[in-house]
């Protein structure tokens, strides 16, 4: 378990890798365009949660429209839809739904899960200084505004925004569907944003490689690391491949290539739309993992935490993650077995779907091995890391019916598929996320949420995302297809009227329960209570054993020297020698006493 | 003849086609499988939680040989009863029925019809009297496939100008309709009645407007229907109206 002490020309070496910089004492240099990481993690917390309210109310507009069809909405409608007196009309229904889903993954829960957790938690849980490319992780966040402020730019245009969807399908998002300016600067933004991941995932997959601290090996890395790790690798692989796709659906757009529309509406030969679809999904199914790697990732780390227990099988979980990350994009077709693609692809990608249930699998049971006679501690990041891990499971779950070709012909394209993908890259990554809120926010911001506030959050947003998202599999199971304006056109679903309301009452009372959340937030930043202090949840990571909170410009002030793993918790050695049920990763365990020393001895 | 009914509202809708209860069957299947292995793993965390509380310490273990087995045991488990079990029965299904258009079009009696997606409806074409696609005698229709009950029906599907997909529920079958390609679809309807055709792929705004009427009739009652609007098709058949003649020779399954 020890390992021999690094020598003192090592150390002095590693130091000197490292140098300690005097932190900038402008104004603009420290808090705008700074570069130290955890200032950049703060700059992408404040713009992911902001379009996360954005993203949420475009989602309770889509509910107002499932629960009362045609009826103006309140407060929102006269500022938003006062032309056509509050009533949300079908055409804007397709932005709303279209930007719903752009926002919450690429503007909201990307930012806070992978640039707020990754720039915050990689340089600090590695024990570096910072990250390995500093400009490069500015630039990353500057561009990502930019593509922020594109997609608000959208909304102002004469046509309004997109409207092809988030999966922005040609000939569909073309000029034969969509001939606004506002689905130019929503491509724009995919692309925009694209090349911020870029530059943040070369920089995070670097940081990793080349800064741990010296004994941090591979199989040491606290499992956030492993996600977030993992995650980067994908983003660096694949999204560039959308952001090439996006500039040739841009070149279509604009220029008057063909490189997606066929049909009548082409000129001469055409193009292909499917190649749209290869190209997005080749992308886009990874980007389900790279949502929810950071969230298994956090798990892997809060739920040892709180259980007071070693991680179940650390070294499964590990592969289980590499296993996930190689087939991730091996299983992309399963999006598109209703395209007509020659049945022999369509079950190779079905065999492969149903195989990535097998390492999720060994995840998920790891965790419940972990949490299995376990000491645990129901503060709130356990609260959520549960719920998490709820959610998941159920979304696992109902992906069975959905990786086969026999049931999706029914079931695809309906609610169930909504509810699905909403239990599982929604639901467990805007939860998880909170996981990491409530947990880091004592070691981000130098103060402790309030427990009682966290806990009503935790029940309104546990309670009503599982309510919500399991009407939605209730009404796809039924037949009820999703992006309908008005789903009660068809007879065969106008018997769901009902389970469409009761569903969107709950979603109301998700979003309202946010407030609770948004209220801690501020008091708890600008009040005076709670000074978090070293590490208040008695763990064993770096950033809690080896610097203050917040952390200094310099992160540490020696580069620590890892020993051990980092889930070394309810070891009776070092109850003996520490009185403590945990020790620090980089935590040299004490010699007993002299006196005690003598006794074991006999 | 019937409108389309109202469903149950919850639950699966009606099946009328005789190969919908084998998709039916494995989403019975599926749901009974994933509720027993969430009631097994919420059951052995709740028991864990109330067995071992936080008051004495956790027991000290990063895996032991036995627990490790415990993990890889329920995931083979899983994947050779749950996953292979699909597997097998959905290669089974596709192979002899939902993807097997050779097999339809050869039984006798089969319908075949040309759909033609557009923003935003159906236009439906079937061969009339001649037996072939593209001729004045084709039956031409708008939102309104009828069908005989019994035998198997084969569409192939184009789309003018974005992506479409037929879907009928309460056949179990669905397929997109992509511009500059023909893709296939069969059913086999079993009861008589209306039922609805629903656009799946957002096709622009008015994409929940893109609904069409499916209607299975007797034998005799299709056969009727389709000897008179070949009639009619052929008196109404004007040579220069080249944005009617939207018909392609009939393809052979690739």
């Amino acid at each position: 378990m020890e390992d021999a002490a690094v020598s003192t020309t090592a150390r002095a070496l590693i130091e000197a890798a490292q140098p300690i910089h005097a932190p900038p004492t402008s104004f603009w240099r420290r808090y705008v365009f700074s570069i130290d990481h955890k200032v950049i993690a703060k700059q992408f917390l404040w713009a992911g949660l902001l379009f996360l309210l954005v993203g949420g109310t475009l989602a309770m507009l889509i509910r107002w429209q499932w629960a009362f069809p045609y009826r103006p909405v309140p407060l929102l409608g006269r500022i938003f839809f006062a032309k056509s007196g509050g009533v949300i009309g079908p055409a804007t229904y397709q932005q709303i739904f279209t930007t719903h889903g752009l926002i919450m993954i690429f503007f909201a829960v990307t930012p806070v899960l992978i640039g707020c957790f990754g720039n915050f938690l990689i340089p600090l849980m590695i024990g570096a200084r910072d990250m390995a490319f500093p400009k490069l992780n500015m630039y990353s966040f500057w561009t990502f505004l930019l593509s922020q402020l594109l997609v608000l730019a959208s909304f102002l245009t004469d046509l309004g925004s997109g409207g092809a969807g988030w999966t922005t399908y040609p000939p569909l998002s073309t000029n034969v569907g969509m001939p606004g300016l506002g689905q130019t600067l929503i491509v724009s933004a995919i692309f925009v944003t694209g090349i911020s991941s870029t530059m943040g995932a070369i920089n995070y997959v670097t940081t990793v490689i080349r800064m741990r601290a010296p004994g941090m090996t591979y199989m040491r890395l606290p499992l956030s690391i492993w996600g977030l790790w993992l995650t980067a690798i994908l983003n660096a692989l694949f999204v560039p491949v959308l952001g090439m796709a996006a500039l040739l659906l841009l070149l279509d757009r604009n220029f008057g290539t063909q490189f997606f529309v066929a049909g009548a509406s082409a000129v001469r030969g055409g193009g292909d739309p499917i190649l749209w679809q290869h190209l997005f999904w080749i992308f886009g199914h990874p980007e389900v993992y790279i949502l929810i790697l950071p969230a298994w990732g956090i798990l892997g780390d809060v739920l040892p935490f709180f259980a007071r227990k070693p991680h179940h099988w650390y070294k499964g979980t590990v592969w289980a993650m590499v296993i996930v990350t190689v087939l991730s994009a091996m299983v992309y077709g399963h999006h598109m077995f209703m395209t007509g693609m020659t049945p022999l692809l369509g079950e190779g990608f079905m065999l492969f779907t149903l195989l990535i249930s097998a390492p999720s699998m060994v995840v998920v049971l790891n965790w419940v091995l972990t949490l299995w006679r376990g000491s645990v501690r129901w503060d709130t990041p356990m609260l959520f890391a549960l719920a998490t891990m709820f959610v998941f499971g159920v979304g696992g779950l109902t992906g069975l019916f959905l990786a086969d070709i026999s049931m999706d012909l029914y079931l695809h394209d309906t609610m169930f598929v909504v509810g699905h993908f909403h239990f599982t890259m929604a639901a467990a990554s805007f939860i998880a996320a909170m996981t990491g809120i409530y947990f880091w926010f004592p070691k981000i911001f130098g103060k402790k949420l309030d427990e009682r506030l966290g806990k009503a959050h935790f029940w309104f947003t546990f309670l009503g995302i599982t309510l919500v998202f399991a009407g939605q599999l209730l009404a796809g199971y039924a037949g009820q297809q999703r992006r309908l304006f008005d789903p009660f056109q068809y007879t065969f679903i106008q018997g769901l009227r009902g389970l469409n309301r009761w569903t969107s009452f709950f979603a109301f009372a998700l979003f309202a329960g946010q407030f609770i959340f948004v209220w801690n937030f501020f008091k708890t930043l600008f009040g005076k209570a709670n000074p978090a202090g070293e590490n208040p949840w008695g763990v064993t990571t770096l950033e809690w054993t080896e610097t203050v909170s917040p952390p200094p410009f310099h992160n540490f002030e020696h580069i620590p020297e890892v020993v051990r793993g980092p889930h070394e918790f309810a070891n009776p050695e070092v109850l003996r020698r520490t009185g403590r049920d945990y020790i620090g990763q980089a935590e040299q365990l004490p010699d007993l006493a002299g006196a005690e020393l003598a006794a074991a001895k006999g | 003849m019937m409108a389309p009914l109202r469903e149950h509202g919850y639950g699966l809708p009606r099946d009328v086609s005789y190969d919908g209860f084998r998709i039916d069957e494995l989403i019975h299947f599926t749901l009974a499988a994933i509720v027993v292995i969430f009631v097994v793993v919420a059951a052995t965390l709740i028991w864990s939680f109330i067995r071992y509380r936080r008051d004495r310490p956790a027991l000290y273990t990063h895996g032991t040989r036995g627990s490790i087995s415990v993990v890889l045991g329920a995931v083979a488990l899983v994947l050779f009863a749950i996953d292979g079990n699909l597997f097998v029965h959905t290669l089974h299904d596709m192979h002899e029925y939902f993807w097997n258009f050779a097999r339809a079009e050869a039984a006798p009696g089969a319908v075949r019809i040309e759909v033609t997606a557009h923003q935003w409806s159906w236009e439906a074409r079937y061969a009339g009297p001649d037996g072939k696609f593209g001729t004045p005698d084709d039956v031409v229709t708008t939102d309104d496939i009828r069908v005989p009950v019994g035998v198997p029906v084969v569409v192939q599907l184009a789309s003018t100008d974005v992506i479409h997909s037929m879907n009928l529920p309460n056949f179990r079958v669905k397929q997109d309709a992509v511009p500059g390609t023909i893709t296939w679809l069969t059913f086999r309807p079993k009861v008589p009645g209306e039922y609805e055709i629903a656009c799946a792929q957002h096709c622009g705004a008015n994409h929940y407007k893109m609904r069409g009427i499916l209607a299975v009739l007797p034998q005799d009652q299709f056969r009727e229907w389709y000897a008179a609007a070949g009639a009619d098709a052929r008196r109404a058949y004007d040579p220069d109206d080249s944005e009617a003649h939207w018909g392609w020779e009939w393809r052979t399954q690739p």
